[in-house]
């Protein structure tokens, strides 16, 4: 399934793009993220807690940078497994910084993410709505971040 | 997987605790979703704490202002043939006598389904048409909440942690219809889309509650689809406009049942022809 959304920091892209790939800083905007690691350079360990209604799914994910281009496109690889469980997932990422109209920088991002094992017999139509809110959510603590920090 | 503890408490007040000391701990009433959510390792609890020794959550009983209340361990065969949830009511029993198959009804309970709140269930749109509430008990006690304010999100209540539904209470039942109409790919499957109504009436003139399933996060409702439906319930335009006011008010995903778009074109479809039938029924008494 294809996940993508877009939204506006009042930041310039430079300055975007270096939060955006600071692991530490990710670590407290992606919602349910328990742990971050930083493998190399190019290669992090996430931890990531996800709940919809009575299903309790624990990620160990790998994000593996294929390409960055500072400041404006990163392409990752996301894969990860739930502990010993059977749902496996992968995503192939990309991440876009332009200018904004009217100033600021617009984050654009696309996933193409393939569940399967347990989580994939829940309905990946459901899991799409869930991804999209999750989304909006990271996009709502990346932005109270990043302007707190310019305003201060 | 580990085996989970088991209890089973003789009161709403002991379960409550139960559920506010164990950690991980689910209510089992008939089994129908949580143990099929088991057996495919979508739930694994750490307790399980059974409501099947309270007495008071089992059956259907009328109350003094003449409405009812249904305990949360009354299976949906109970309610589908209890013939004192008519008129306006007989939207429940309809909703009710169509959830998948005689085994599933003779095993489900009203509690157990509209506290997993799948939105493609039959009886959440119901209760949102027949404006029932939903008793909710912890360990401080118990609350209502109106039933289209019970069901938040995909798969989630009003419910928070440590609690649980012991019930729902009906108003009195009005003259009038109440219908379900269920889309589905056979007998017996989850919705496609549902649509379920009921129609007072009296000198006044007519009163609609209508409410979708199947096609958002939550049955989907529109208060303009029933001011234009009460207003003219006759019309035909006016239920094209409450089916139009519906769909737009819908949320629905793909699945492997039907695609998003195919579900908001067919909900006006599934109006009309519920309020045709509604009609119908009113004229028939």
């Amino acid at each position: 399934m294809r996940i993508e959304g877009s939204f506006v920091v009042a930041a310039p892209r430079e300055r975007v793009f270096a939060e955006i790939t600071n692991p530490a800083l990710m670590a407290g905007c992606i919602p349910g993220c328990e742990a971050i690691e930083v493998i190399d350079p190019k290669t992090y360990r996430a931890r990531i807690l996800v709940e919809v209604g009575p299903i309790k799914a624990r990620f160990n994910l790998v994000v593996e940078v294929k390409e960055e281009v500072p400041p404006e496109r990163v392409v990752s690889i996301t894969r990860g497994e739930e502990g010993t469980r059977a749902s496996v997932i992968s995503s192939n990422n990309e991440l876009v910084l332009a200018p904004a109209e009217g100033g600021g920088t617009e984050v654009k991002y696309v996933a193409e993410v393939s569940v399967t094992g347990r989580l994939g017999k829940f309905g990946l139509g459901m899991m799409k709505k869930k991804a999209e809110a999750l989304g909006a959510k990271f996009a709502e603590n990346f932005r109270g971040k990043i302007e707190a920090a310019a305003a201060s | 997987m580990s085996v989970p503890g088991f209890h089973r408490p003789k009161s709403v007040e002991d379960a409550a605790r139960l559920l506010a000391e164990t950690d991980g701990a689910r209510c089992l009433s008939g089994g129908a979703t949580l143990v099929a959510m088991m057996n495919a390792s979508l739930a694994e609890p750490k307790a399980i704490v059974s409501l099947a020794g309270i007495p008071e959550l089992a059956g259907i009983a009328e109350l003094a202002n003449g409405g009812f209340r249904i305990g949360a361990m009354t299976r949906h065969a109970a309610t589908a043939g209890d013939a004192r949830l008519a008129g306006t009511l007989a939207v429940l029993r309809d909703a009710a006598r169509q959830i998948a198959n005689p085994v599933v009804r003779n095993m489900g309970t009203i509690g157990g389904s509209i506290g997993f709140a799948d939105p493609a269930a039959d009886y959440p749109p119901a209760l949102v048409a027949a404006n029932a509430e939903v008793e909710i008990a912890n360990a401080a006690g118990r609350r209502r909440v109106a039933a289209r304010d019970f069901f938040v999100d995909w798969y989630t209540t009003a419910c928070g942690p440590g609690e649980f539904v012991t019930g729902v209470y009906l108003p009195p039942p009005r003259p009038g219809a109440g219908l379900y109409k269920k889309l589905a790919r056979v007998s017996g499957d989850f919705a496609i889309a549902s649509v379920a109504l009921s129609a007072a009436k009296d000198a006044n003139g007519v009163s609609i509650r209508i409410a979708v399933g199947g096609c958002g996060p939550r049955p989907i409702r529109a208060d303009a689809a029933d001011a234009l439906l009460s207003a003219k319930f006759g019309d035909a335009a006016a239920a094209a406009a409450a089916g139009e006011a519906l769909a737009a008010a819908a949320d629905p995903v793909d699945d492997v049942r039907a695609s998003a778009e195919y579900r908001r074109l067919v909900i006006p479809r599934l109006v009309a022809e519920t309020v045709a039938h509604a009609r119908a029924a009113l004229e028939a008494r």
